[in-house]
């Protein structure tokens, strides 16, 4: 079986909803068997589409997995062995958020098959996480790591936030360090950023934040800490010792497919780009939607050569190790380096990008302006590149 | 059938001047209703302002003229001939001329406010006009009304009789009736001549698709109709008419004749407005007058500046939007012009700031153009060494410093009416603006009549807003354009990333210089994004350089949240982005919002 495929499932619950967040979750659902029940039919309904895959990496997200009840997410994990050829070395993520585990739960998902465990945590200050509305405190979510230590849990992830209220870079420092001194396999550093309909937004000038300079400080710093202490920058936000990146998260900035089951799930599979609508209702009565000529699937669109040639670009740069010349000739039969030419001169004379062993990647610096960048790379305009390029030489 | 003089002892041709916001337009569709021209439900809201942007912006761009039929109280039959007016400091020629095609006016005075600068600027043109004055005093149905105080205001400050004018409310509809008794028994009827040469005014014209120019004229000699030779003293133009007839308030209505005394339009498929300019004199192409009427002149831009499109793409576009409204605008004026930072446009002259106001936003939302305008200039006459004059309206021209003997700006005759309690910062406003005090009278008590004499290029930019902020929207100003004086003027440059942006120039007085660079400069700063290099702004005279400010290079500009597998939304905001940069526009290497432009013309925002 050559054909691999990732698998994403949604559990769009929360205990609590955190000011900032603008994933798809709800705090008072009570049928959790309707839902699981609902899990299970869709991953049957994909079951043949994808027989001939190979599912080598899951990622069970949200929301937050842990506040589904053990035995219903036991129902989903043997859902995903019954309907999916699963791989014997595959990668197999839940998330979980401090203070919803505990010792038992962790014990019989590591048994059913979930070999890491990607806890958010964001701070190590429990001013800043009182400032995002998060229900746990520090020692909380230590308690909870040494939990899954003992569980058998080796390979964690802590998601850490820049740019929260209140973060200087000094706090920040402070929290990459207690979070390397805990040695977890890989850390996620994600910039806070304020979305419309989200409480941050409509208090978004009371907030504290740092500011645009301060933001890139702390985030230049903790790109050299993090290497200092092991963990190497493989994505914008993504940082792994060796041999521990997200295999499930490369597939996404690989451009490789994956299938992802519940509401507002995302899937690229047989080049369609396609979600589940935002809401729990429609997913569980899925089937009298669907009887009734309404689709619980949006944005469901083939992806075009073109948009294949710029995601492709948009996504690979997001990686340290940017674009495979070779492989880009191999796939769109086209030279990277020729067709931005001029683009790739500009950025890389002006320490924004780098050439080296045939691949074209980002700088630091280059990686924190990298949406300006891309704009150029996706309008193909050399007006724009030439006037950056008459600007930079001044 | 002859036509006989004495028909025109039952015409009366008038017009309505009034300041702005006196309540003109609801008095004309008052004026409608209660001669039944049109019902109630008939009529738009004041259907005399036919322009779209004329009814959002309360004010009347262009004359329109309506025939009216009345009949008395007593049963006799009169034709009411209400010519439009134009109701701003701009349109001054317009006025001038409708006023010229009537015999009477009725003057609107709003009865909380009394009389304002444009009360006693259209008043003074009546009068000029030989006009019989008929006061109305207005908005009697609002409760700080003082009809008492306004007559004797009227009485006082212009000089007629007061004591019996109508206080009505075109708005409620009080006491029209009275206005019309007004309009038969004060205003005197055409005393023209049906069997002399023509002798014809006229006062405005439009361009149709279908007839070619249409021609508003006001009879006062002799008669015309269809087939006649026709003969347009001023341009020298010769057509002969296609058609004769009246305005009602729908549209064109055909007639067999006019004769004296009438007003109304002719068509003879004419192709440019340009050849019927407003005030010259028609008479037959054959045996007509040997005079025409008096005070016929071009119009005369004062004002210019550069109109681009914001998308180079839509030169052509721009071309023709502009000569589709010169058809209809003979003030209009504009000529290609080439800017190193905005590629091609043309440069454009206005009346005054309103007039190009218009013009812009007619260009935007008839003809759907996005545009980008240069800062309005005056038009500079220099003194150059070699014994050359030269009259300089754009910047990009001025000549060097070595090269310039003297010279000279233009100036205007203002005179401000405001409430008493706000003379002190409307003094230290003209004051600010280089005025130079000619004297102030009282009103009243309360009022006050300032006179400056102004330089131009002061208050073509944000006099205007400046004066209404400064006396809470009560002060009214009116301005009449005088000579040249010479004048200490030097052309500011702007520099962004040191490279001189030539649509940004501009003059200005030696001592203002510096004020001005400076909050050019910081203005600039907040219309320009942070890109990926530090860009400075630079305000410079010659090569010296007066004001400074940086925009810092970018820092961030990234995508760093956690967005899982939902590309689409990456990807939608990077479009997004790159559609935003589509509009941006590049001075030399900057990347500029197309606010920018507009930002540096309104500086007097404290």
């Amino acid at each position: 079986m050559e054909k691999k495929l990732g698998l994403y499932i949604h559990i769009p619950f929360c205990e609590h909803k955190c000011d900032y967040c603008d994933f798809y979750s709800i705090t008072k659902f009570q049928d959790h068997v309707r839902f699981t029940d609902t899990i299970l039919l869709q991953m049957e309904d994909y079951a043949e589409k994808a027989a001939e895959y190979e599912i080598d990496t899951i990622y069970i997200g949200g929301g937050t997995p842990t506040v589904l009840p053990v035995n219903r997410m036991l129902e989903i994990i043997t859902g995903i062995y019954r309907n999916f050829n699963v791989s014997p070395n595959v990668e197999f993520t839940m998330e979980a958020n401090p203070a919803t585990v505990n010792l038992k739960m962790l014990k019989r998902y590591r048994k059913a098959g979930v070999n890491r465990l990607s806890f958010g945590l964001q701070s190590a200050s429990d001013e800043e996480l009182g400032g995002l509305s998060r229900i746990h405190t520090f020692d909380e979510f230590v308690e909870s790591y040494e939990m899954a230590k003992k569980a058998g849990f080796d390979n964690i992830n802590i998601d850490l936030m820049y740019g929260i209220p209140g973060q200087t870079q000094y706090s920040l420092g402070y929290t990459l360090e207690q979070v390397c001194d805990l040695e977890p396999k890989h850390i996620s550093l994600y910039g806070l950023k304020i979305e419309e309909g989200t409480p941050f937004y409509t208090k978004k000038n009371r907030l504290n934040l740092p500011d645009e300079d301060t933001e890139y400080e702390m985030y230049k710093y903790a790109v050299e800490y993090l290497a200092f202490r092991g963990y190497w920058q493989y994505e914008i936000s993504n940082f792994a010792k060796d041999g521990y990146k997200s295999q499930h998260n490369l597939k996404y900035w690989n451009c490789q497919e994956y299938l992802g089951i519940g509401p507002s799930a995302h899937s690229y599979f047989d080049n369609q780009r396609f979600s589940y609508k935002r809401s729990v209702d429609m997913f569980m009565d899925a089937l009298e939607y669907v009887d009734a000529g309404i689709d619980i699937i949006e944005e469901n669109y083939t992806v075009s050569p073109e948009e294949r040639v710029d995601e492709y670009i948009m996504l690979k740069l997001r990686l340290t190790e940017g674009i495979n010349v070779n492989e880009f000739k191999e796939l769109f039969d086209k030279d990277f380096g020729e067709m931005f030419e001029k683009e790739l001169k500009l950025y890389i004379e002006n320490g924004f990008m780098e050439h080296k062993n045939g691949h074209y990647c980002f700088t630091t610096k280059g990686m924190y302006v990298s949406n300006y960048i891309l704009a150029t790379f996706m309008s193909h305009d050399s007006e724009i590149t030439k006037n950056i390029a008459k600007g930079l030489d001044k | 059938m002859s036509i006989t003089n004495d028909r025109q002892k039952n015409i009366r041709n008038f017009s309505i001047v009034a300041h702005i916001d006196h309540g003109k337009s609801t008095l004309a569709d008052r004026i409608l209703e209660y001669t039944q021209a049109v019902t109630k439900r008939e009529m738009e809201e004041q259907l005399l302002d036919n322009m779209d942007l004329e009814r959002e912006r309360g004010i009347t761009i262009k004359a329109r003229a309506v025939k009216l039929d009345y009949t008395a109280p007593d049963g006799q039959e009169y034709v009411l001939n209400l010519i439009d007016t134009p109701g701003h400091v701009d349109f001054n020629y317009e006025v001038s001329r409708s006023l010229n095609a009537c015999d009477g006016a009725l003057l609107v005075v709003d009865s909380t406010q009394g009389i304002q600068a444009q009360t006693l600027a259209n008043a003074y043109l009546a009068v000029d006009a030989d006009l019989e004055i008929v006061p109305v005093i207005n908005k009697m149905d609002l409760p700080a009304a003082d009809p008492d105080r306004v007559r004797k205001e009227i009485e006082d400050v212009i000089g007629i009789p007061a004591e019996d004018c109508p206080a009505i409310s075109a708005k409620s509809g009080l006491n029209i009736d009275q206005v019309l008794d007004k309009i038969v028994s004060d205003i005197p009827c055409p005393k023209g001549d049906v069997d002399k040469p023509l002798k014809a005014l006229i006062f405005d014209s439009y361009y149709d698709s279908y007839l070619g120019v249409v021609v508003y004229i006001r009879v006062f000699d002799g008669q015309i109709k269809s087939g006649d030779e026709i003969y347009m003293m001023g341009t020298g133009a010769r057509f002969t008419v296609v058609d004769v007839g009246n305005m009602s308030p729908f549209g064109l209505a055909k007639t067999d004749y006019l004769a004296a005394g009438d007003v109304g339009y002719i068509t003879a498929s004419i192709k440019n407005v340009s050849d019927t300019r407003v005030g010259d004199t028609v008479t037959n192409a054959e045996n007509g007058v040997d005079t025409a009427l008096p005070g016929f002149k071009k119009a005369v831009p004062m004002v210019y500046a550069g109109i681009y499109p914001a998308d180079g793409s839509k030169y052509g576009d721009l071309r023709d939007a502009l000569e589709k409204l010169r058809l209809n605008d003979a003030a209009l004026t504009f000529e290609p012009e080439t800017s190193a930072a905005l590629g091609f446009g043309f440069r454009c002259g206005f009346l005054g700031l309103l007039h190009m106001e218009i013009i812009e936003e007619r260009i935007e939302r008839e003809f759907n153009l996005d545009l980008i305008t240069t800062a309005p200039s005056v038009i500079y006459k220099i003194d150059k060494k070699d014994g050359e004059t030269v009259f300089i309206d754009n910047p990009a021209n001025y000549p060097l410093t070595d090269e310039i003997d003297t010279a000279y700006e233009p100036m205007v005759k203002a005179s401000i009416i405001t409430p008493s309690d706000y003379i002190g910062g409307i003094m230290e406003l003209c004051q600010d603006r280089r005025g130079i005090f000619i004297d102030m009278t009282y009103i009243d008590t309360t009022r006050a009549e300032l006179h400056y004499r102004l330089p131009l290029n002061e208050i073509i930019y944000d006099f205007f807003d400046a004066l209404k902020s400064r006396s809470k929207g009560y002060a009214s100003l009116d301005y009449e354009i005088a000579e040249y004086v010479p004048s200490k003027l030097v052309k500011l440059d702007i520099l962004l990333n040191g490279d001189v942006v030539d649509a940004l120039s501009f003059i200005v007085h030696e001592e203002k210089a510096y004020g001005r660079g400076r909050k050019i400069c910081e203005k600039l700063k907040d219309n320009i994004p942070r890109q990926l290099f530090e860009v400075p702004i630079q305000a410079a005279i010659g090569g010296r350089v007066i004001a400074r400010e940086t925009v810092k290079a970018l820092r961030k500009d990234v995508l760093a949240k956690c967005y899982g597998g939902d590309i689409t939304r990456k990807k939608k905001l990077l479009e997004k982005q790159k559609e935003g940069k589509k509009k941006m526009r590049t001075l030399g290497t900057v990347e500029v919002t197309p606010e920018a432009f507009m930002a540096v013309l309104k500086l007097d925002d404290e």
